[in-house]
Protein backbone atom coordinates (compact mmCIF):
# COMPACT_ATOMS: atom_id res chain seq x y z
CA UNK A 1 0.00 0.00 0.00
CA UNK A 2 2.96 2.34 0.10
CA UNK A 3 3.02 2.32 -4.49
CA UNK A 4 1.85 5.73 -4.45
CA UNK A 5 3.38 9.87 -4.79
CA UNK A 6 3.49 11.42 -1.44
CA UNK A 7 2.81 14.55 -3.08
CA UNK A 8 -0.56 14.76 -1.62
CA UNK A 9 0.44 13.52 1.67
CA UNK A 10 1.90 16.89 1.26
CA UNK A 11 -0.17 18.82 -0.28
CA UNK A 12 -2.42 17.54 2.65
CA UNK A 13 -0.04 18.37 5.21
CA UNK A 14 1.03 22.18 3.58
CA UNK A 15 -1.18 23.94 6.08
CA UNK A 16 0.19 22.89 8.92
CA UNK A 17 3.72 22.95 7.36
CA UNK A 18 3.47 26.69 6.15
CA UNK A 19 1.58 28.35 9.72
CA UNK A 20 3.69 26.86 12.03
CA UNK A 21 7.33 27.83 9.51
CA UNK A 22 5.59 31.41 9.40
CA UNK A 23 3.73 31.90 12.98
CA UNK A 24 5.29 29.64 14.98
CA UNK A 25 8.94 28.70 14.65
CA UNK A 26 10.20 31.98 12.51
CA UNK A 27 8.47 34.28 14.45
CA UNK A 28 9.58 32.46 17.62
CA UNK A 29 13.23 32.21 16.53
CA UNK A 30 13.18 35.79 15.21
CA UNK A 31 12.28 37.24 18.50
CA UNK A 32 14.97 34.83 20.52
CA UNK A 33 17.45 36.78 18.30
CA UNK A 34 15.94 40.01 18.81
CA UNK A 35 16.22 39.56 22.95
CA UNK A 36 20.25 39.91 22.29
CA UNK A 37 19.44 42.91 20.43
CA UNK A 38 18.37 46.43 21.12
CA UNK A 39 15.82 45.56 18.30
CA UNK A 40 13.33 48.04 17.32
CA UNK A 41 10.44 47.84 14.65
CA UNK A 42 11.13 51.71 13.81
CA UNK A 43 14.72 51.48 13.25
CA UNK A 44 15.89 47.98 12.13
CA UNK A 45 18.55 49.14 10.19
CA UNK A 46 20.55 49.91 13.83
CA UNK A 47 20.13 46.56 15.16
CA UNK A 48 23.06 46.13 17.54
CA UNK A 49 23.90 42.85 19.56
CA UNK A 50 23.95 43.51 22.95
CA UNK A 51 24.05 40.13 24.76
CA UNK A 52 22.00 39.60 27.75
CA UNK A 53 21.75 43.33 28.68
CA UNK A 54 17.87 42.71 28.50
CA UNK A 55 17.67 40.14 30.20
CA UNK A 56 19.77 41.49 33.28
CA UNK A 57 17.36 44.52 32.72
CA UNK A 58 14.59 42.64 32.80
CA UNK A 59 15.76 41.16 35.74
CA UNK A 60 16.56 44.05 37.85
CA UNK A 61 13.24 45.58 36.91
CA UNK A 62 11.25 45.43 40.37
CA UNK A 63 8.03 45.79 38.07
CA UNK A 64 9.15 42.40 36.50
CA UNK A 65 9.41 40.97 39.87
CA UNK A 66 6.37 42.84 41.56
CA UNK A 67 3.88 41.52 38.32
CA UNK A 68 5.82 37.35 38.82
CA UNK A 69 4.86 38.08 42.61
CA UNK A 70 1.16 39.06 41.60
CA UNK A 71 1.09 36.01 39.04
CA UNK A 72 2.51 33.50 41.69
CA UNK A 73 0.07 34.67 43.93
CA UNK A 74 -2.76 34.24 41.37
CA UNK A 75 -1.85 31.02 40.79
CA UNK A 76 -1.22 29.57 44.35
CA UNK A 77 -4.09 31.36 45.52
CA UNK A 78 -6.95 30.27 42.50
CA UNK A 79 -5.60 26.91 41.71
CA UNK A 80 -6.55 24.43 45.05
CA UNK A 81 -9.91 26.26 45.17
CA UNK A 82 -10.78 25.83 41.07
CA UNK A 83 -9.68 21.98 41.44
CA UNK A 84 -11.28 21.18 45.06
CA UNK A 85 -14.63 23.01 43.40
CA UNK A 86 -14.44 21.30 40.08
CA UNK A 87 -13.50 17.95 41.55
CA UNK A 88 -16.28 18.28 43.50
CA UNK A 89 -19.23 19.56 41.13
CA UNK A 90 -17.74 16.52 38.78
CA UNK A 91 -18.42 13.81 41.39
CA UNK A 92 -21.88 16.06 42.18
CA UNK A 93 -23.08 15.64 38.41
CA UNK A 94 -22.14 12.43 37.72
CA UNK A 95 -24.45 9.61 38.17
CA UNK A 96 -27.25 9.86 36.38
CA UNK A 97 -29.98 12.01 38.41
CA UNK A 98 -32.89 14.21 37.55
CA UNK A 99 -32.23 17.64 35.99
CA UNK A 100 -28.59 16.15 35.53
CA UNK A 101 -27.61 17.74 32.06
CA UNK A 102 -28.70 21.20 33.15
CA UNK A 103 -26.73 21.32 35.66
CA UNK A 104 -23.38 20.64 33.76
CA UNK A 105 -24.62 23.12 30.84
CA UNK A 106 -25.17 25.35 33.74
CA UNK A 107 -22.08 25.34 35.52
CA UNK A 108 -20.29 25.22 32.24
CA UNK A 109 -21.58 28.27 31.27
CA UNK A 110 -19.12 30.81 31.98
CA UNK A 111 -16.57 29.22 30.04
CA UNK A 112 -18.27 29.54 27.08
CA UNK A 113 -18.68 33.60 27.80
CA UNK A 114 -15.80 35.78 26.67
CA UNK A 115 -13.75 37.13 29.49
CA UNK A 116 -14.26 40.59 28.56
CA UNK A 117 -17.96 39.90 29.49
CA UNK A 118 -17.19 38.82 32.31
CA UNK A 119 -14.58 41.25 33.58
CA UNK A 120 -17.27 44.20 32.72
CA UNK A 121 -19.91 42.50 34.80
CA UNK A 122 -17.92 41.68 37.78
CA UNK A 123 -16.23 45.31 37.33
CA UNK A 124 -19.82 46.11 37.83
CA UNK A 125 -20.69 43.70 40.76
CA UNK A 126 -17.33 44.70 42.31
CA UNK A 127 -17.85 48.47 41.92
CA UNK A 128 -18.57 51.16 44.72
CA UNK A 129 -22.47 51.06 44.93
CA UNK A 130 -22.43 47.85 42.73
CA UNK A 131 -24.55 44.42 43.11
CA UNK A 132 -22.35 42.41 46.06
CA UNK A 133 -21.94 45.95 48.53
CA UNK A 134 -25.60 46.22 47.61
CA UNK A 135 -25.98 42.75 48.85
CA UNK A 136 -23.62 43.24 51.83
CA UNK A 137 -25.15 46.78 53.13
CA UNK A 138 -28.34 44.87 52.92
CA UNK A 139 -26.77 42.64 55.24
CA UNK A 140 -24.71 45.57 57.72
CA UNK A 141 -21.69 44.22 56.40
CA UNK A 142 -18.47 46.23 55.53
CA UNK A 143 -18.45 47.45 51.92
CA UNK A 144 -14.90 47.70 50.76
CA UNK A 145 -13.72 49.41 47.75
CA UNK A 146 -12.54 46.11 46.16
CA UNK A 147 -10.92 47.09 42.96
CA UNK A 148 -9.62 50.48 44.56
CA UNK A 149 -7.80 48.88 47.50
CA UNK A 150 -4.45 47.10 46.74
CA UNK A 151 -5.34 44.65 49.38
CA UNK A 152 -8.26 43.59 47.59
CA UNK A 153 -8.26 43.81 44.29
CA UNK A 154 -5.87 40.99 43.18
CA UNK A 155 -8.17 38.54 45.33
CA UNK A 156 -11.60 39.91 43.83
CA UNK A 157 -10.20 38.98 40.46
CA UNK A 158 -8.78 35.53 41.88
CA UNK A 159 -12.71 34.91 42.76
CA UNK A 160 -14.10 35.33 39.64
CA UNK A 161 -11.48 33.56 38.14
CA UNK A 162 -12.37 30.31 40.66
CA UNK A 163 -15.77 31.12 39.90
CA UNK A 164 -15.78 31.12 35.78
CA UNK A 165 -12.95 28.17 35.65
CA UNK A 166 -13.89 25.56 38.20
CA UNK A 167 -17.10 24.31 35.05
CA UNK A 168 -14.55 23.99 32.94
CA UNK A 169 -12.17 21.43 34.80
CA UNK A 170 -15.56 19.78 36.40
CA UNK A 171 -16.09 18.71 32.64
CA UNK A 172 -12.52 17.55 32.25
CA UNK A 173 -12.94 15.97 35.98
CA UNK A 174 -15.73 14.17 34.62
CA UNK A 175 -13.77 12.50 31.74
CA UNK A 176 -11.59 11.35 34.38
CA UNK A 177 -14.37 10.27 36.28
CA UNK A 178 -15.96 7.88 33.72
CA UNK A 179 -12.71 6.29 33.23
CA UNK A 180 -12.82 4.57 36.30
CA UNK A 181 -14.77 1.15 36.82
CA UNK A 182 -17.95 1.37 38.32
CA UNK A 183 -17.66 -2.84 39.91
CA UNK A 184 -14.32 -1.04 41.81
CA UNK A 185 -16.87 1.10 43.92
CA UNK A 186 -19.20 -1.70 43.79
CA UNK A 187 -16.09 -4.21 45.40
CA UNK A 188 -15.21 -1.64 47.87
CA UNK A 189 -18.99 -1.15 49.08
CA UNK A 190 -19.10 -4.91 49.93
CA UNK A 191 -15.76 -4.55 51.82
CA UNK A 192 -17.53 -2.32 53.62
CA UNK A 193 -15.37 1.09 52.64
CA UNK A 194 -17.37 4.12 53.19
CA UNK A 195 -17.97 7.34 50.60
CA UNK A 196 -14.98 9.22 52.05
CA UNK A 197 -12.94 6.11 51.73
CA UNK A 198 -13.49 5.09 48.39
CA UNK A 199 -12.77 8.59 47.35
CA UNK A 200 -9.53 8.66 48.88
CA UNK A 201 -8.70 4.87 47.96
CA UNK A 202 -10.55 4.53 44.44
CA UNK A 203 -11.17 8.08 43.09
CA UNK A 204 -8.26 10.27 44.10
CA UNK A 205 -5.61 7.60 42.92
CA UNK A 206 -7.10 6.72 39.61
CA UNK A 207 -7.83 10.28 38.60
CA UNK A 208 -4.34 11.28 39.20
CA UNK A 209 -3.64 11.38 35.35
CA UNK A 210 -6.68 13.79 35.20
CA UNK A 211 -5.48 15.59 38.04
CA UNK A 212 -1.95 16.05 37.09
CA UNK A 213 -3.89 17.36 33.53
CA UNK A 214 -5.94 19.98 35.36
CA UNK A 215 -3.05 21.07 36.99
CA UNK A 216 -0.85 21.99 34.33
CA UNK A 217 -3.08 23.18 31.84
CA UNK A 218 -4.74 25.64 34.45
CA UNK A 219 -1.72 26.78 35.94
CA UNK A 220 -0.06 27.35 32.18
CA UNK A 221 -3.40 29.05 31.85
CA UNK A 222 -3.22 31.42 34.99
CA UNK A 223 0.32 32.51 34.24
CA UNK A 224 -1.27 33.68 31.10
CA UNK A 225 -4.00 36.10 32.87
CA UNK A 226 -4.47 39.51 31.01
CA UNK A 227 -8.08 40.11 29.92
CA UNK A 228 -9.54 40.35 33.47
CA UNK A 229 -6.85 42.68 34.66
CA UNK A 230 -7.08 44.94 30.93
CA UNK A 231 -10.50 45.65 31.74
CA UNK A 232 -10.91 45.46 35.73
CA UNK A 233 -7.95 47.19 36.85
CA UNK A 234 -5.54 47.83 34.51
CA UNK A 235 -2.89 47.24 36.42
CA UNK A 236 -3.81 49.25 39.11
CA UNK A 237 -4.09 49.96 42.22
CA UNK A 238 -0.42 50.78 42.58
CA UNK A 239 0.76 47.80 40.40
CA UNK A 240 -1.04 44.95 42.38
CA UNK A 241 -2.99 43.52 40.22
CA UNK A 242 -0.20 43.42 36.98
CA UNK A 243 0.77 40.43 35.76
CA UNK A 244 3.19 38.93 33.86
CA UNK A 245 1.49 39.02 30.85
CA UNK A 246 -0.33 42.64 31.56
CA UNK A 247 3.16 43.71 32.43
CA UNK A 248 4.43 42.42 29.05
CA UNK A 249 2.02 44.11 27.36
CA UNK A 250 2.26 47.23 28.68
CA UNK A 251 6.41 46.97 28.11
CA UNK A 252 5.63 46.22 24.48
CA UNK A 253 2.93 48.12 23.29
CA UNK A 254 2.79 51.33 25.79
CA UNK A 255 6.59 51.60 26.02
CA UNK A 256 7.29 49.94 22.86
CA UNK A 257 10.40 48.33 24.71
CA UNK A 258 10.18 45.20 22.62
CA UNK A 259 14.00 43.53 23.18
CA UNK A 260 13.26 43.63 26.77
CA UNK A 261 9.40 42.74 26.37
CA UNK A 262 10.98 39.98 24.41
CA UNK A 263 13.22 38.77 27.38
CA UNK A 264 10.24 38.83 29.68
CA UNK A 265 8.08 36.84 27.06
CA UNK A 266 10.80 34.00 27.36
CA UNK A 267 10.86 33.73 31.01
CA UNK A 268 7.31 33.65 31.13
CA UNK A 269 8.13 30.35 28.30
CA UNK A 270 10.76 29.21 30.64
CA UNK A 271 8.62 29.20 33.57
CA UNK A 272 5.43 27.79 31.95
CA UNK A 273 7.95 24.58 31.00
CA UNK A 274 9.52 24.67 34.13
CA UNK A 275 6.05 24.31 35.78
CA UNK A 276 4.85 21.71 33.62
CA UNK A 277 7.60 19.73 34.24
CA UNK A 278 8.03 19.92 38.40
CA UNK A 279 3.78 19.14 37.95
CA UNK A 280 4.55 16.20 36.56
CA UNK A 281 7.09 14.77 38.35
CA UNK A 282 5.58 15.53 41.20
CA UNK A 283 2.91 13.55 40.40
CA UNK A 284 4.91 11.03 38.85
CA UNK A 285 6.89 10.74 42.27
CA UNK A 286 3.27 9.94 43.94
CA UNK A 287 2.23 7.58 41.72
CA UNK A 288 5.64 5.48 42.31
CA UNK A 289 5.57 5.66 45.88
CA UNK A 290 2.03 4.17 45.97
CA UNK A 291 2.58 1.38 43.48
CA UNK B 1 -22.42 7.91 54.29
CA UNK B 2 -24.34 5.16 55.56
CA UNK B 3 -23.57 1.94 56.55
CA UNK B 4 -22.11 -0.01 53.92
CA UNK B 5 -24.17 -2.96 55.31
CA UNK B 6 -27.56 -0.98 54.82
CA UNK B 7 -26.89 0.01 51.44
CA UNK B 8 -26.28 -3.37 50.45
CA UNK B 9 -29.83 -4.65 51.85
CA UNK B 10 -31.95 -1.05 51.23
CA UNK B 11 -33.21 -0.94 47.58
CA UNK B 12 -31.36 2.03 45.59
CA UNK B 13 -33.40 5.15 46.31
CA UNK B 14 -35.76 5.90 44.10
CA UNK B 15 -34.32 8.37 41.44
CA UNK B 16 -36.91 11.68 42.74
CA UNK B 17 -35.68 11.22 46.42
CA UNK B 18 -32.07 10.83 44.99
CA UNK B 19 -32.30 14.03 42.49
CA UNK B 20 -34.29 16.39 45.20
CA UNK B 21 -31.71 15.61 47.86
CA UNK B 22 -28.59 16.58 44.98
CA UNK B 23 -30.68 19.66 44.19
CA UNK B 24 -30.83 20.64 47.50
CA UNK B 25 -27.03 21.73 47.30
CA UNK B 26 -26.63 22.44 43.58
CA UNK B 27 -29.60 24.67 43.40
CA UNK B 28 -28.02 27.28 45.06
CA UNK B 29 -24.88 26.56 43.58
CA UNK B 30 -26.18 26.93 40.08
CA UNK B 31 -28.22 30.14 41.19
CA UNK B 32 -24.54 31.33 42.22
CA UNK B 33 -22.60 30.70 39.14
CA UNK B 34 -25.76 32.36 36.68
CA UNK B 35 -26.61 34.93 39.42
CA UNK B 36 -24.36 37.61 37.39
CA UNK B 37 -25.35 37.00 34.28
CA UNK B 38 -29.00 37.59 35.45
CA UNK B 39 -27.57 40.76 37.03
CA UNK B 40 -26.30 41.86 32.94
CA UNK B 41 -29.46 41.37 32.06
CA UNK B 42 -31.38 43.04 33.86
CA UNK B 43 -29.09 46.43 33.85
CA UNK B 44 -29.23 45.79 30.16
CA UNK B 45 -32.86 46.74 30.27
CA UNK B 46 -33.23 48.83 33.15
CA UNK B 47 -32.48 52.65 31.63
CA UNK B 48 -32.60 54.22 35.16
CA UNK B 49 -31.05 51.87 37.33
CA UNK B 50 -27.23 52.33 36.84
CA UNK B 51 -25.77 49.37 38.59
CA UNK B 52 -27.95 49.17 41.02
CA UNK B 53 -29.95 45.32 41.15
CA UNK B 54 -32.79 46.77 43.47
CA UNK B 55 -33.27 49.72 41.08
CA UNK B 56 -33.44 47.28 38.16
CA UNK B 57 -35.93 45.22 39.61
CA UNK B 58 -38.42 47.87 40.29
CA UNK B 59 -38.02 48.83 36.32
CA UNK B 60 -39.50 50.41 33.89
CA UNK B 61 -37.71 48.00 31.89
CA UNK B 62 -36.98 48.69 27.81
CA UNK B 63 -34.39 48.31 25.29
CA UNK B 64 -33.24 51.92 24.86
CA UNK B 65 -29.73 50.82 25.80
CA UNK B 66 -29.84 48.04 22.72
CA UNK B 67 -31.39 51.11 20.82
CA UNK B 68 -28.06 53.80 21.76
CA UNK B 69 -25.90 50.32 21.67
CA UNK B 70 -26.44 49.95 17.78
CA UNK B 71 -26.85 53.33 16.82
CA UNK B 72 -24.47 55.98 18.54
CA UNK B 73 -22.05 53.85 19.91
CA UNK B 74 -20.68 51.63 16.35
CA UNK B 75 -21.32 48.59 17.97
CA UNK B 76 -23.14 47.17 15.11
CA UNK B 77 -19.96 47.49 12.98
CA UNK B 78 -17.60 45.57 15.87
CA UNK B 79 -20.54 42.50 15.86
CA UNK B 80 -20.30 42.34 12.08
CA UNK B 81 -16.41 42.39 12.36
CA UNK B 82 -16.49 39.39 14.93
CA UNK B 83 -19.25 37.45 12.95
CA UNK B 84 -17.01 37.53 9.97
CA UNK B 85 -13.65 36.99 11.20
CA UNK B 86 -15.07 33.91 13.12
CA UNK B 87 -16.79 32.64 10.15
CA UNK B 88 -13.74 32.81 7.90
CA UNK B 89 -11.59 31.23 10.65
CA UNK B 90 -13.88 28.82 11.46
CA UNK B 91 -13.70 27.88 7.67
CA UNK B 92 -10.20 27.70 7.55
CA UNK B 93 -9.79 25.71 10.81
CA UNK B 94 -12.02 23.02 9.64
CA UNK B 95 -10.35 22.82 6.15
CA UNK B 96 -6.94 22.85 7.35
CA UNK B 97 -7.27 20.58 10.81
CA UNK B 98 -9.21 17.56 8.46
CA UNK B 99 -6.50 18.15 5.85
CA UNK B 100 -3.23 17.85 8.10
CA UNK B 101 -5.12 15.65 11.22
CA UNK B 102 -6.02 13.09 7.98
CA UNK B 103 -2.14 12.82 7.17
CA UNK B 104 -0.71 12.50 10.84
CA UNK B 105 -3.45 10.16 11.96
CA UNK B 106 -2.79 7.83 8.54
CA UNK B 107 0.99 8.44 8.78
CA UNK B 108 1.34 8.87 5.43
CA UNK B 109 4.25 11.52 5.78
CA UNK B 110 8.04 11.34 6.65
CA UNK B 111 8.36 12.39 10.26
CA UNK B 112 5.01 12.38 11.42
CA UNK B 113 6.31 11.83 14.86
CA UNK B 114 8.07 15.32 14.21
CA UNK B 115 4.95 17.37 12.73
CA UNK B 116 2.79 15.75 16.03
CA UNK B 117 5.58 16.60 18.65
CA UNK B 118 4.93 19.89 16.65
CA UNK B 119 1.57 20.13 17.36
CA UNK B 120 1.77 19.09 21.05
CA UNK B 121 4.63 21.78 21.98
CA UNK B 122 2.47 24.08 20.15
CA UNK B 123 -0.05 23.66 22.51
CA UNK B 124 1.73 23.30 25.41
CA UNK B 125 3.43 26.32 25.13
CA UNK B 126 1.53 29.42 26.30
CA UNK B 127 0.43 31.73 22.88
CA UNK B 128 0.97 34.90 24.96
CA UNK B 129 4.65 34.06 24.86
CA UNK B 130 4.16 34.46 20.38
CA UNK B 131 2.44 38.28 21.18
CA UNK B 132 5.73 40.27 20.66
CA UNK B 133 6.98 38.04 17.85
CA UNK B 134 3.91 37.51 15.82
CA UNK B 135 3.68 41.19 15.73
CA UNK B 136 6.83 41.90 14.20
CA UNK B 137 6.20 38.94 11.62
CA UNK B 138 2.31 40.67 10.68
CA UNK B 139 4.91 44.32 10.78
CA UNK B 140 6.81 42.79 7.94
CA UNK B 141 4.26 41.25 6.47
CA UNK B 142 2.73 44.80 5.98
CA UNK B 143 -0.42 42.94 7.80
CA UNK B 144 -1.15 44.93 10.88
CA UNK B 145 -4.27 46.68 10.83
CA UNK B 146 -5.63 44.21 8.60
CA UNK B 147 -8.56 41.50 8.74
CA UNK B 148 -5.96 39.40 7.58
CA UNK B 149 -4.16 40.21 11.39
CA UNK B 150 -7.19 39.07 12.85
CA UNK B 151 -7.61 35.59 10.79
CA UNK B 152 -4.02 34.44 8.78
CA UNK B 153 -2.64 33.71 12.45
CA UNK B 154 -5.61 31.97 13.80
CA UNK B 155 -6.31 30.00 10.25
CA UNK B 156 -4.50 26.54 11.70
CA UNK B 157 -4.93 25.71 14.61
CA UNK B 158 -3.29 23.16 16.56
CA UNK B 159 -6.00 21.88 18.99
CA UNK B 160 -8.28 21.42 15.84
CA UNK B 161 -5.45 19.38 14.25
CA UNK B 162 -4.87 17.13 17.53
CA UNK B 163 -8.39 16.29 17.63
CA UNK B 164 -9.26 14.93 14.20
CA UNK B 165 -5.69 13.31 14.09
CA UNK B 166 -6.78 11.27 17.14
CA UNK B 167 -10.26 10.31 15.61
CA UNK B 168 -8.59 9.35 12.66
CA UNK B 169 -6.28 6.94 14.51
CA UNK B 170 -9.64 5.16 15.71
CA UNK B 171 -11.18 5.08 11.86
CA UNK B 172 -10.68 1.71 10.16
CA UNK B 173 -8.78 1.97 7.68
CA UNK B 174 -10.09 -0.96 5.37
CA UNK B 175 -12.63 1.48 3.27
CA UNK B 176 -9.53 3.45 2.32
CA UNK B 177 -7.98 0.54 1.11
CA UNK B 178 -10.75 -0.90 -0.46
CA UNK B 179 -11.28 2.15 -2.02
CA UNK B 180 -7.42 1.95 -3.51
CA UNK B 181 -7.86 -1.14 -4.69
CA UNK B 182 -10.98 -0.12 -6.99
CA UNK B 183 -8.34 2.29 -8.59
CA UNK B 184 -9.04 5.63 -6.35
CA UNK B 185 -6.60 8.18 -5.87
CA UNK B 186 -5.06 9.63 -2.86
CA UNK B 187 -7.06 13.02 -3.11
CA UNK B 188 -10.28 10.97 -3.82
CA UNK B 189 -9.93 8.30 -1.00
CA UNK B 190 -9.61 11.95 1.15
CA UNK B 191 -12.02 13.34 -0.53
CA UNK B 192 -14.96 11.15 -1.09
CA UNK B 193 -14.35 8.15 1.37
CA UNK B 194 -12.45 10.17 4.72
CA UNK B 195 -13.73 13.59 4.80
CA UNK B 196 -17.60 12.13 5.01
CA UNK B 197 -16.42 10.02 8.41
CA UNK B 198 -14.64 12.98 9.29
CA UNK B 199 -18.06 14.89 9.73
CA UNK B 200 -18.44 14.26 13.42
CA UNK B 201 -15.18 15.55 14.67
CA UNK B 202 -15.06 18.35 12.12
CA UNK B 203 -18.31 19.62 13.92
CA UNK B 204 -16.31 19.52 17.52
CA UNK B 205 -13.47 21.63 15.90
CA UNK B 206 -15.83 24.27 14.07
CA UNK B 207 -17.64 24.55 17.43
CA UNK B 208 -14.64 24.71 19.26
CA UNK B 209 -12.96 27.07 16.97
CA UNK B 210 -15.97 29.79 17.07
CA UNK B 211 -16.36 29.62 20.56
CA UNK B 212 -12.65 30.48 20.77
CA UNK B 213 -12.46 33.10 18.07
CA UNK B 214 -15.22 34.65 19.18
CA UNK B 215 -13.76 35.44 22.38
CA UNK B 216 -10.20 35.78 21.45
CA UNK B 217 -9.28 39.36 23.00
CA UNK B 218 -5.16 40.19 23.40
CA UNK B 219 -4.57 39.34 19.33
CA UNK B 220 -7.23 42.02 18.30
CA UNK B 221 -6.36 44.30 20.67
CA UNK B 222 -2.97 44.27 19.84
CA UNK B 223 -2.79 43.39 15.90
CA UNK B 224 -5.44 46.11 14.73
CA UNK B 225 -5.71 49.47 15.52
CA UNK B 226 -8.44 51.31 13.54
CA UNK B 227 -11.84 51.22 15.06
CA UNK B 228 -13.35 50.25 12.13
CA UNK B 229 -11.67 46.80 12.15
CA UNK B 230 -11.91 46.04 16.03
CA UNK B 231 -14.26 42.72 16.83
CA UNK B 232 -17.02 42.88 19.79
CA UNK B 233 -14.62 42.13 23.05
CA UNK B 234 -12.09 44.92 22.14
CA UNK B 235 -14.27 47.62 21.14
CA UNK B 236 -16.73 46.73 24.40
CA UNK B 237 -13.02 46.35 26.73
CA UNK B 238 -12.46 49.84 25.07
CA UNK B 239 -15.81 51.58 25.13
CA UNK B 240 -15.55 50.63 29.23
CA UNK B 241 -12.62 52.62 29.48
CA UNK B 242 -13.55 56.04 27.43
CA UNK B 243 -16.33 56.89 28.58
CA UNK B 244 -16.03 59.53 31.75
CA UNK B 245 -18.84 58.53 34.07
CA UNK B 246 -19.17 54.26 33.73
CA UNK B 247 -22.50 53.66 31.46
CA UNK B 248 -23.19 50.45 33.59
CA UNK B 249 -26.80 49.65 31.28
CA UNK B 250 -25.06 50.55 28.21
CA UNK B 251 -22.00 47.82 28.72
CA UNK B 252 -23.80 45.52 29.89
CA UNK B 253 -26.45 45.61 27.03
CA UNK B 254 -23.26 44.96 25.20
CA UNK B 255 -22.20 42.28 27.09
CA UNK B 256 -25.63 40.80 26.61
CA UNK B 257 -25.23 40.89 22.92
CA UNK B 258 -21.29 39.95 22.84
CA UNK B 259 -22.42 36.72 25.25
CA UNK B 260 -25.62 35.82 22.92
CA UNK B 261 -24.11 34.10 19.88
CA UNK B 262 -21.73 31.84 22.57
CA UNK B 263 -24.46 30.85 24.58
CA UNK B 264 -26.69 30.06 22.22
CA UNK B 265 -24.08 27.97 20.21
CA UNK B 266 -23.43 26.54 23.50
CA UNK B 267 -27.23 24.98 24.42
CA UNK B 268 -27.97 24.25 20.73
CA UNK B 269 -24.82 22.08 20.70
CA UNK B 270 -23.65 21.34 24.48
CA UNK B 271 -23.27 17.65 23.68
CA UNK B 272 -20.42 18.13 20.77
CA UNK B 273 -18.88 21.02 22.61
CA UNK B 274 -18.50 18.46 25.81
CA UNK B 275 -17.68 15.72 23.99
CA UNK B 276 -14.77 17.47 22.39
CA UNK B 277 -13.40 18.54 25.55
CA UNK B 278 -13.43 15.25 27.22
CA UNK B 279 -11.74 14.11 23.93
CA UNK B 280 -9.48 16.47 24.18
CA UNK B 281 -8.69 15.58 27.91
CA UNK B 282 -8.20 11.99 27.40
CA UNK B 283 -4.82 13.06 25.55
Amino acid sequence: MRTHSRSTAWFLASPWVIAFALFGLYPFLFSLGASFTDYTPLAPSSTRFVGLANYTRALNDPAFWSALRNTALFVIGTIPFTTAAALALAIAVQPAFRGRTLFRVGFFLPSVVSIVVLSLVFKGLYANHGGLNGLLSALHLPTPAWLQNPRTALPAIMAMDVWSASGYYMIIFLAGLEGIPRDLYDAARLDGADGWARFTHITLPLLRPTLLFVLVVNSIRSLQIFAEVFVMTRGGPLGSTTTVVYHLYEQAFSRFQLGQASAVAYLLFVLSLGLAWVQMKAVGAQEQSRS
Amino acid sequence: MSDSREQELAPPPPPWAMSIRRWLWLIPLLLATLLPFAWMVALSISPNAGNSMAKALQGPWDLSQYQTLFRSAGVGRYLLNSLGVAVVVVILNVVTAAMVGYVLGRKRIPGERFWTLGIVATLMVPKQTLMIPLYLVLARLHLLDTYAALILPFAVDAFGIFLVRQYVTQLPIELEEAARVDGATDWQIFREVALPLLKPVLAVVAIQAFLTNWNSFLFPLIFVDSDRLRTLPVGLALLSQTEHSVDWGFLMAGSTVASLPVVAVFVAFQRQILSGLLAGAEK
